[in-house]
């Protein structure tokens, strides 16, 4: 399996249209199999209007309870806690029980041996699902995790193990990646063991910056990195800015597109239902080079 | 819920926030950072996206000063260890594996809880501070922000580490001593633990969105988020005017005030791409955010 993911550090940079898009592109080469790594907003999903054909819950860690008519009040958890999760809310001078706050708890599970009345227990929560999907560009693997869990790394790596086997169960042996922003877990997760970092940026001061940090994350797992500079016009400087940097750090900046307003609607459109129809504009232009490019690195797929 | 009790008297704590990226938070939060300290409210600006933090592109501090953030990382004394399992078995991360006659700790997955240094009986685990990230901070100061100035704190996730929640909080912490009139929290994307650390116990949220399906699927997961958090929350929509989707019949539908509207308009995106403020350097830019930070109070004076 060749894997090729779309990442870029800062959001809204365009990863999930040239996802899309490129990966429309290869379809015609041969099959691939799509991922949306992106679980705490997957878009690829709405913008290629997934049918799911199968859903996987995502058992996620645990929280802690306290069992107020269990709990005393003594506070012997309190200072075991570090993640400042247990504490005396108001009702406490009447119920004489702590409390968990359950966004700060991350379930290490310290607190229960640490209570003399065994008034902690562990409860497990669900943290998401992985779905399966099929597509008109091919199958796909997205995953949703539930507001406020914290384990979308582990997520993503649930949902790259269903897209390989999605991959085997099809004999498709290449895989298009949508990925999340940042450079944080979720990210490592959706970089580990990929062929390829597609790098969409733009040529702002925040993108710019994002892009390097992406771009050493990549370099510390000796992944390749290729650059697509997209809304290439925006900032003549900015623009300029990036061409620098990719020439002095040896990157292959693989295409200039310029803002395309027809071609940032593309993915809505296609989320509304109509058909692929790509525009006739020096945006797509831009992004038939990135396909090319891609081609050439992936293969045509079998 | 939480200890955490009304806020204080006249101080607000405002988060920034979105489902999906690159919306316009980073755009929202420094601007409406500036609006403040000119309105005579002293600010503090905590860039909460540790991942990608980019405020102080906009509003550099003029002498800034950093501290790292450690975390307690436990390393084993083999001499000490009788490879018992008892901290393999309490980890609820997976982290400590025993290999051979060897106890490994995996740092990346290691939360620091420091359950398995308390189980340990030989004593053979200890813990050593290792770093994640740092914390940067300091004041933009000068006619720019006058008359009540903005300190900036910026939250950075050293590369190839997971634990920004951890370093947002320290950022948190130390903007929390500043104790500014006005606290404007620039969070991460997404709705997972990241996000949860830069908005947790804000009395504000404000989520920027836009107007395309992506951008209404993603608000959605936000406004569930926020409201699972009890934080009274509204809406800015940038890019107005750039997609289908009828965000502003979600959020009557919903009850959800609309803060703010930024249009589409390319001299916008072009003040961005350049490190600019759009307060100052777009004709309308001064309203768009005097009208927001007023909207913010109000949504503030509501709830309280």
């Amino acid at each position: 399996m060749r894997r090729v993911v779309f990442a870029s550090g800062k959001g809204g940079t365009g990863k999930t249209t040239f996802t899309a898009i490129t990966a429309r592109l290869a379809a015609e080469d041969g099959p691939l199999v799509l991922a949306d790594c992106d679980v705490e907003a997957a878009n690829l999903p709405i913008a290629l209007r997934a049918t799911v054909t199968g859903s996987e819950p995502f058992a996620g860690g645990s929280k802690a309870v306290i069992d107020a008519d269990a709990c005393r009040g003594c506070g012997a958890c309190q200072p075991v806690c570090r993640f400042e999760a247990i504490a005396a809310d108001e009702d406490f001078w009447r119920t004489r029980a702590f409390v968990i706050d359950p966004w700060a708890c991350e379930g290490c599970g310290a607190c229960v041996p640490a209570c003399p009345y065994d008034a902690i227990t562990m409860e497990q929560s669900r943290a998401g699902e992985v779905h399966t999907a099929e597509t008109v560009i091919g199958p796909m693997a997205f995953g949703q995790l539930v507001a406020g869990e914290d384990l979308s790394g582990k997520l993503v790596t649930e949902v790259r193990t269903r897209a390989d086997a999605i991959g085997v169960e099809h004999g498709i042996d290449r895989m298009w990646i949508d990925g999340p922003p940042g450079v944080g877990c979720p990210a490592i997760a959706a970089l580990t063991g990929t062929d390829l970092v597609m790098a969409v940026t733009e040529p702002t001061l925040s993108g710019e910056h994002d892009l390097m940090r992406l771009v050493t994350l990549a370099r510390r797992f000796d992944l390749p990195v290729a650059v697509v500079l997209n809304k290439a016009d925006l900032s003549a400087s900015g623009a300029r800015r990036i061409r620098e940097r990719m020439a002095a750090e040896g990157l292959d900046l693989v295409a200039e597109v310029p803002f395309d307003a027809e071609l940032a609607a593309l993915p809505e459109r296609l989320a509304r239902g109509e058909e692929f129809a790509f525009p006739d504009t020096p945006g797509m232009d831009g992004v038939r080079a990135t396909a090319a490019w891609l081609a050439e690195r992936m293969g045509a797929g079998s | 819920m939480t200890a955490h009790s009304a806020p204080h008297v006249g101080r607000i704590t405002v988060a920034i926030a979105s489902g999906k990226g690159g919306t316009g938070k980073t755009l929202v939060a420094t601007n409406l950072a500036v609006a403040a300290a000119r309105s005579g409210s002293p600010v503090a600006l905590v860039d909460c996206d540790a991942d990608a933090p980019n405020d102080a592109l906009f509003l550099a501090p003029d002498a800034p000063q950093a501290s790292p953030v450690e975390v307690p990382l436990p390393v084993v004394d083999e001499s000490a260890c009788t490879l018992c399992g008892a901290c393999r078995r309490t980890c609820a991360y997976g982290a400590i594996r025993i290999l051979g006659s060897k106890v490994i700790v995996f740092p990346e997955l290691c939360h620091n809880c420091g359950a398995c240094v308390r189980v340990c009986r030989p004593g053979a685990l200890s813990e050593r501070p290792a770093r994640v990230g740092e914390v940067e901070w300091g004041s933009v100061g000068g006619a720019l922000t006058a008359p009540a100035g903005v300190d900036v704190v910026t939250a950075t996730l050293d590369i190839g580490e997971v634990k920004a929640p951890t370093v947002i909080r320290a950022a948190r912490k130390r903007a929390a001593v500043f104790n500014r009139a006005v606290t404007i929290l620039d969070a991460s994307p997404g709705v997972a633990c990241s996000a949860v650390a830069g908005v947790r116990d804000a009395d504000v949220l404000v989520l920027v969105t836009e107007p395309t399906p992506f951008g209404m699927h993603d608000l959605e997961l936000a406004v569930a988020l926020g409201r699972d958090m009890g934080i009274p929350l509204g809406v800015v929509i940038n890019r107005d005017g750039a997609g289908s989707a009828d965000v502003t019949a979600y959020c009557t539908a919903q009850g959800i005030p609309i803060l703010a509207r930024i249009p589409f308009d390319r001299r916008v995106a072009e003040v961005y791409a350049d490190g600019g403020l759009v307060i100052d350097e777009h004709p309308d830019g001064a309203a768009w955010f005097g009208g927001l930070l007023s909207a913010v109070r109000e949504l503030a004076e509501e709830e309280a």
